[in-house]
């Protein structure tokens, strides 16, 4: 085994290491801290131009509670597809935010096993988070055991739907049975509108609909033994999902060559009136809805009904880590701590908060309070590319691609997910 | 003495190219994941697995098309628009602006462009076809394996064409015309003026235009990352992009670097005789 600054050590002198470190992404992995004092912290983050600004309101908030000096840096609209290289590269530069946000399951996972994030354990407990966070949302910040980050918000995917839209197809109220959601997917293509806005560029939009369809197809308790690889993929229900699947292209319920569509630009079809409903979270309402000038009051949300007790969807988290080598780790997490309170969350206006007493201001979200109040308190499974490590998460959507093309049969396609998962296992 | 004068430059060169190439050299020989601050030493491993990688056999065939389809397009239409915009034609300056300007666009730029022109149920390309009755001609793009890669390579020919335009332009300006007035006086037609006057003329911007062209077709990276992302499923992966796959999103950075490294060796061999007759050029 050898270690990188072994290596550096080995081969050349200080200046030419320090132009590795700057042109190779290593570094020497000790001695180096992120912050320049004490009192200085970086703050990495992918929120978009409707909530940075409230981000960094309360930054500046507590900086003048603590005296800290904090800096936040954000690459928004870049999805969980680009952050996290964006966050490795600074990582390995060894100039790395002192605190980031991060997706929680197999995007976050890295981070944690390759030890640049620190273990939060000790902060769990000086601040109580056990007790005042969500335990499923802290399950999902946990990798192998260590308590790598701190969950902020527990997002559930819904159906959000244009009102206008299913009026003019005749479709009276959102589907309550599997059935009745493709007898509205015919009625609003009818109505000359396509049903599903959905785009598979970076695979993991259109894997909402497949994931939606196996928990309908498996139910929830062989759902989750096919993502643990504790039951085979070979077998009929996986087959039937992926055999609904193409059945939702081959009847254009999702646009036409979906498969090469920007989810970005897509998503936002609904509120647009080129699509019926879009599978996505609650930050739609004020990031789709109300920033295209819309009004809430024109839309819904509901739950994609899978025939099963109980009605899950799927769902992720999202937290923050703490660089393992920041030079004020108590700082750090105190800012956590800050973050993580009820009024810190009401300001940043989080629509699926993690903590008690957070919850969407009814007057101004009233479909993220609605979502909130039901289909938030259920259970939910991991949204299906954090349910996997990422080059699985691709093979798994290659695989998706081809059927949805015709390249591969539904029976292939469970046979060939099945060998990905014996690989992954091995 | 002559030592102490290229130090600087030396020295900057040996930080910030030759080192950085050897250690990543190093790092494709280990099994490191791009993160951790240890790894260890799998010899050749990484360069064995490539043949039985499917995606390293795909992605070099897509190289392989890329590079013939987008050195040719791009090097006969600007040869041909250069020798057009080289005679006797009204705007040309404008005209010479016209087909440079894609050339000088931002990639990603470029890629937004052509996604919204590709869009199958909104993009002008379908709307076009479909609004002249040849409705059977729309397809999904950038949505299916078939006609992604051709999709991309029609970008990048459209983005490519004003560079060796513009070669090909200052080259021609450097031919005589008193040439071409004995070659008229002589009876030779346009055609046998073209090959026999402008293409042997021409003969130093052909090194030029082709070797860079070709190395520059085997960096492609951003306009496929930008436009399909590899897919749809891995069906527009290139080395590039399936290097940085694996170093940056699959936490494989011994085995990415590893592909890294075959395509560094490739744009070597290819840059070979250029470089070679710059070097015969110079000694002249």
């Amino acid at each position: 085994m050898i270690n990188r600054r072994k290596f550096l050590g080995l081969s050349g002198g200080a200046a030419i290491a320090a132009g590795l470190a700057a042109c190779t992404g290593t570094s020497s992995d000790s001695g180096s801290t992120t912050s320049t004092g004490s009192k200085e912290l970086r703050l990495f983050t992918y929120e978009d131009n409707s909530t940075i600004d409230l981000l960094k309101e309360q930054v500046k908030k507590f900086d003048t509670q603590n005296g800290t000096t904090t800096t936040v840096d954000s690459l928004p609209g870049s999805g969980a597809a680009v952050y996290p290289d964006k966050l490795r590269t600074e990582l390995l530069g060894g100039k790395g935010p002192d605190v980031w946000r991060i997706w929680g399951g197999q995007i976050g996972a890295p981070f944690v096993k390759a030890k640049q994030a620190m273990d939060l354990s000790t902060y769990y407990q000086k601040y109580g988070w056990d007790s005042k966070i969500n335990p499923a949302a802290v399950e999902g910040m946990t990798f192998d055991g260590v308590k790598g980050g701190m969950p902020f918000i527990a997002l559930g995917i819904g159906g959000w739907y244009s009102k206008a839209a299913f009026a003019k197809a005749g479709v009276t109220a959102p589907p309550k049975t599997y059935a009745e959601l493709e007898e509205a997917n015919a009625k609003l293509l009818k109505s000359g509108i396509t049903p599903l806005g959905t785009g598979g560029k970076y695979g993991w939009h259109v894997m909402r609909l497949f994931e939606y369809l196996l928990e309908t197809s498996a139910g929830p308790d062989l759902h989750d033994k096919l993502l643990t690889g504790d039951e085979s993929w070979d077998r009929p229900e996986v087959v039937t999902a992926f055999t609904n699947f193409k059945k939702w292209q081959d009847q254009k319920w999702i646009p036409d060559g979906a498969v090469g569509l920007d989810p970005a630009e897509v998503e936002l079809w609904y509120v647009q009136g080129k699509s019926a409903y879009t599978i996505t979270g609650p930050w739609t309402e004020a990031q789709g809805i109300q920033a295209g000038g819309k009004k809430s009051e024109d839309f819904g949300v509901f739950e994609f009904p899978t025939d099963h007790d109980p009605l899950r969807h799927s769902g992720f988290v999202e937290g923050y880590m703490i660089n393992a080598k920041t030079g004020n780790p108590d700082m750090a997490a105190a800012l956590l701590d800050f973050l993580n309170q009820p009024e810190t969350h009401k300001a940043l206006k989080i629509t699926a908060s993690v903590v008690a007493g957070a919850e969407p201001d009814q007057a101004t979200l009233p479909l993220s309070y609605e979502w909130a109040q039901g289909p938030a308190k259920k259970p939910f499974y991991t949204i299906q590319d954090q349910a996997f490590p990422k080059k699985e998460a691709d093979q798994y959507f290659a695989i998706q691609s081809d059927v949805l093309q015709g390249k591969t049969s539904p029976a292939d396609a469970a046979k060939k997910m099945q060998d990905v998962i014996k690989a992954m296992k091995k | 003495m002559a030592w102490v004068f290229a130090a600087p430059a030396l020295l900057v060169y040996v930080v910030f190219l030759v080192y950085p190439a050897l250690s990543s050299l190093w790092f494709s020989f280990t099994d490191w994941d791009g993160l951790s601050a240890t790894y260890n030493v799998v010899g050749l491993q990484n360069y064995k697995d490539m043949p039985h990688d499917p995606v390293v056999v795909q992605a070099a065939i897509n190289n392989l098309i890329w590079a013939v389809v987008t050195v040719v397009v791009p090097v006969v239409l600007g040869l041909t628009l250069a020798v057009v915009l080289n005679g006797k034609v009204r705007g040309k300056p404008f005209l010479r602006l016209i087909f440079y300007t894609p050339a000088v666009l931002p990639l990603v730029s470029v890629a937004s462009i052509w996604g919204w022109l590709y869009n199958p149920q909104y993009g002008a390309i379908n709307a076009f076809l479909r609004a002249v009755g040849l409705d059977s001609l729309a397809q999904p793009w950038l949505g299916q394996d078939s006609t992604a890669l051709g999709a991309t390579m029609v970008a990048a020919i459209w983005l490519r064409v004003g560079f060796p335009m513009l070669l090909y332009l200052a080259a021609l300006q450097g031919i005589s015309p008193d040439l071409y007035e004995a070659a008229t006086v002589d009876g030779a037609g346009k055609w046998q003026q073209f090959w026999h006057i402008t293409m042997p003329g021409l003969r130093p911007a052909h090194y030029v235009v082709i070797a860079l062209s070709v190395i520059d077709s085997f960096k492609v990276f951003d306009l496929i990352y930008a436009m399909t992302y590899g897919g749809p499923g891995t069906a527009t992966q290139v080395m590039g992009t399936w290097m940085y796959f694996n170093v940056f999103q699959y936490n494989q950075a011994g085995y990415g670097t590893a592909i890294a490294v075959v395509i560094t060796l490739v744009a070597v061999v290819v840059s070979v005789p250029y470089v070679r007759s710059q070097t015969k050029e110079h000694a002249v």
